[in-house]
């Protein structure tokens, strides 16, 4: 796993980070008992990255705030279901609020059918990104992405950031099904070695 | 149309990008308590999509906190789920290894027939007690396919309880193996089964690793460990 890229990796850590996510999942215990003081911890932690994740697939700020609430409320609602043996708290919240995002566009999409909308591809980051903090998060998950061949960091964000389906990624792209989820699959390998993610 | 195990496996990253169809999602949750590599892949996967969402962070309109701290006050919270095989906290989980061994022992002497395989099981009960009791008992745990494994190590009496919980059930036909490795190799301390196994020999240095292996056991371990714990 990338053993070569580790160390310098390491050094990059913002200092918080290793206080961050044991704490993180300590707040979230006494949240599944009721505690409001420690949501409103939890809060100030993951807002940020869950209205920033769900207006990047959203774009619509209004719409994005809203789904945001819900997932918010989703947080404090099952808090007693986070397991800590089956990941960090942040890795729990952003999966709930990715998930919620991208049903979001997909119930909306088969309403209105505007399928023709999702064949023009927009950049896939960069209007949300002078709101951006620039975070030393944003700086090594840019440097990683930069690791990527063309194809996996197109297809990783496409599928990420814009919340399409690997099929729509395929037609965006115009390659094979099964070239898309390879991509998508060595290139996401490839940003967790390179970001030193620990699991 | 039926989709094979390596379709599944490259849709891991899709699935973790929640860039696939609900039928293929639910296909792959299917799938996945009975792939322990899968399991550990999208754990993996999932903290790295975690900190493609924590890059892009933004601070939302401030009138947003307070509409869901309040929501709080009108919202009930889901019970836990009942959790068999969680992890506990080493004092307890001493104090039931050792009650467990002993309860094993009684068990084992008050059965009718005192057949070579209780005798065993006894002496296997009595040998764990003293592991974990040992004045020198030291306590380790790591992840392990969906759970995680706890090795009680006794450098004084050479031996290390190594006990599973909440690990992802295997096809049948699939076993977990662990091993005793060292730098001259590695040997087999036996095939998972109940919730404790024994491994003997053990020397400071070595490590304790688990395997998915064939049904009965392997002589050597033939795929990449799911766990590697230092003793």
């Amino acid at each position: 796993m990338g053993g070569m890229s580790r160390p310098d990796i390491r050094q990059l850590q913002p200092e918080p980070a290793p206080e961050y996510e044991p704490d993180l999942a300590a707040q979230l215990v006494l949240v599944s008992r009721g505690d409001h003081r420690a949501f409103e911890l939890v809060y100030g932690e993951l807002a940020g990255p869950v209205y920033g994740v769900v207006r990047q697939v959203l774009r619509d700020p209004a719409q994005s705030e809203e789904v945001a609430q819900e997932v918010l409320l989703e947080i404090w609602r099952t808090a007693s279901r986070y397991d800590p043996d089956r990941g960090s708290p942040a890795a729990w919240a952003l999966t709930i609020a990715h998930r919620r995002a991208v049903d979001r566009v997909r119930r909306e999409n088969a309403c209105s059918r505007r399928e023709q909308k999702a064949a023009e591809p927009e950049p896939a980051e960069d209007d949300v990104a002078e709101t951006v903090a620039a975070t030393l998060e944003h700086q090594r998950v840019r440097r990683c992405m930069d690791g990527l061949t063309g194809l996996q960091r197109e297809s990783i964000k496409l599928a990420y950031y814009n919340g399409y389906s690997y099929p729509q990624v395929a037609q965006l792209l115009g390659v094979a099904l099964g070239t898309v989820k390879t991509r998508i699959m060595d290139g996401l390998i490839r940003m967790r070695d390179c970001m030193g993610v620990a699991w | 149309m039926k989709v094979t195990v390596d379709d599944l496996h490259v849709l891991t990253g899709s699935y973790v990008l929640d860039a696939v169809s609900d039928a293929e999602r639910e296909e792959f949750e299917r799938h996945l308590p009975h792939c322990p590599t899968c399991d550990a892949e999208v754990r993996g996967l999932r903290e790295t999509a975690a900190r493609l969402a924590l890059a892009c962070a933004v601070n939302p309109p401030a009138r947003m906190e307070p509409q869901v701290l309040a929501a709080t006050y009108r919202t009930r919270q889901l019970p836990p789920l009942p959790a068999p095989g969680r992890v506990l906290h080493f004092p307890r989980r001493l104090a039931i290894l050792a009650a467990a061994a002993s309860v094993a022992a009684a068990l084992a002497l008050g059965i009718t027939q005192l057949t070579a395989q209780h005798q065993l099981d006894q002496a296997r009960a009595t040998a764990i007690a003293r592991v974990v009791t040992a004045p020198d008992a030291h306590v380790d745990t790591a992840r392990a396919a969906g759970g995680s494994v706890t090795v009680v190590t006794s450098v004084a009496l050479h031996e290390a309880v190594v006990s599973t919980s909440g690990m992802a059930s295997l096809p049948s036909g699939r076993v977990y193996q662990v091993w005793v490795m060292s730098p001259s190799g590695a040997r087999s301390a036996g095939l998972i089964q109940g919730s404790s196994l024994l491994a003997s020999a053990v020397r400071p240095g070595d490590q304790i690793g688990i395997t998915v292996e064939p049904a009965g056991g392997t002589a050597r371990p033939t795929t990449t460990p799911v766990a590697v714990v230092p003793v």
